[in-house]
């Protein structure tokens, strides 16, 4: 009765355990299909409005560095006000008549940049507003571990604040220093172009207070936007354009000093 | 066939089956949809609250000023590169106006000398010899810079 007993409960076990197995593997090899019959239709209208492409111009020439792009970046975003977070933030270049670059960004520009340098030693002094460069391959995007991460469709950059799970390693993965890790939600964050307000029309907050319009901001496949016509007019250039990241954010007038 | 081979390979079936079902459970909905990436978290993005409304907005109530200020020289600067945001703006201007202070160091923003500021951008002032202890909009109307106020 013993043999017979233990040989019912092993054949019981195998019984179950293949129905498992084989429950699962046909669960697993639906699903796949599944997804695709549902997206399929979605992918279609998607193809045919043709998505955007978004992209920015800085001209160099125009700015002045009064910092409102900051300002208006830390209100619209829920920046921390303390002078450390910036999702975009000014910088001044002093190159003095010894050759040597000073580099300042007080407070991210936000009040005003102010010249450190008297004016006799400078050899030259220009503004350069910095943001994410939304890189078409981007190295933050490859350095994130749970892909929290990614490259929208059309073309941002974006953090999932509800995945991220704040190793920062793309902070240090970003050549343009732009991520920084939020003290209240724990997350990274990062510019996205104000992705609220491009995908319902509107310019990002700081092309909106820009008094200069130093930045424009527009859909790189359409050929009649703003930004199409400063690349036009304009020789432009990217930064650190020898780690090919193919940034999507353009500069005018940019000096070799700028890194 | 060897009984051990049959516990080694039912033991592989086992253990990779069940590391996709705790994949399958586990993994995100709409994760893989366009990459790898929760394909919902764009929908995230786009649902933020904002705060800048643009001029257009601002001119609905303040006609009179945004006109005044089309036909000047600050017709580039928005009205909210001064002036903060609101975030109902119908509400909150009545019970905060958005006043702005139009000192040296608030124009200086703009307008103060800087060796960086190519004078394309904006008029530079040197505030020592223009006018020093004086607030700007004491003579100057800010929507419009050349309507002097009389002393």
């Amino acid at each position: 009765m013993g043999t017979e007993r233990k040989l019912e409960n092993r054949r019981k076990f195998f019984q179950t355990s293949a129905a498992l197995i084989g429950g699962t593997l046909m669960y697993s090899l639906i699903k796949p299909f599944e997804a695709i019959a549902q997206t399929k239709e979605e992918d279609i209208s998607e193809d045919k409005a043709e998505l955007p492409l978004w992209g920015m111009g800085v001209d160099l020439e125009s700015c002045i560095g009064c910092g409102k792009c900051a300002e208006a970046c830390k209100i619209e975003n829920n920046v921390p006000k303390e002078p450390f977070y910036f999702r975009t933030w000014v910088e001044q270049y002093t190159v003095k008549n010894d050759g040597e670059v000073k580099i300042e960004s007080p407070n991210g520009g936000i009040g005003g940049l102010k010249q450190s340098v008297p004016d006799e030693e400078i050899f030259k002094s220009f503004m350069v507003p910095k943001l994410c460069n939304h890189c078409t391959k981007a190295p933050c995007v490859q350095a994130c571990p749970v892909g929290a991460t990614f490259i929208s469709p059309d073309g941002v950059v974006l953090v999932d604040e509800t995945y991220c799970i704040g190793c920062s390693y793309c902070i240090q993965a970003c050549p343009y220093g732009a991520r920084y890790m939020n003290p209240i939600t724990k997350v990274v964050d990062k510019c996205t172009f104000c992705y609220h307000r491009i995908t319902k029309g509107l310019q990002p907050a700081c092309v909106e207070v820009c008094p200069t319009d130093a930045r424009i901001f527009g859909n790189l496949r359409d050929k009649k936007s703003d930004l199409v016509n400063f690349l036009q007019d304009n020789p432009t250039q990217v930064l650190k354009p020898h780690l090919n990241t193919h940034s999507r954010v353009f500069y005018n007038g940019l000096s070799s000093e700028v890194k | 066939m060897p009984k051990l081979i049959f516990r080694l390979f039912f033991s592989f079936v086992l253990f990779v089956s069940v590391f996709i079902l705790i994949q399958q459970q586990l993994k995100p909905e709409s994760f893989g949809k366009y990459g790898h990436y929760r394909a919902n978290s764009i929908d995230d993005n786009m649902m933020r609250t904002s705060y800048y409304k643009g001029e257009e907005k601002c001119s609905t109530c303040h006609e009179e000023v945004a006109d005044l200020k089309s036909n000047d020289l600050h017709s580039g600067v928005s009205c909210e590169s001064c002036h903060s945001p609101k975030i109902d703006a119908s509400i909150e201007c009545e019970v905060m106006p958005p006043k702005v202070e139009g000192n040296l160091e608030f124009c200086g923003q703009c307008h103060a000398m800087n060796l960086g500021r190519l004078k394309k951008g904006a008029p530079q002032l040197d505030f020592k010899e223009h006018k020093e202890g004086q607030n700007c909009i004491e003579c100057h109307n800010p929507h419009a810079p050349w309507e002097l106020k009389e002393n």
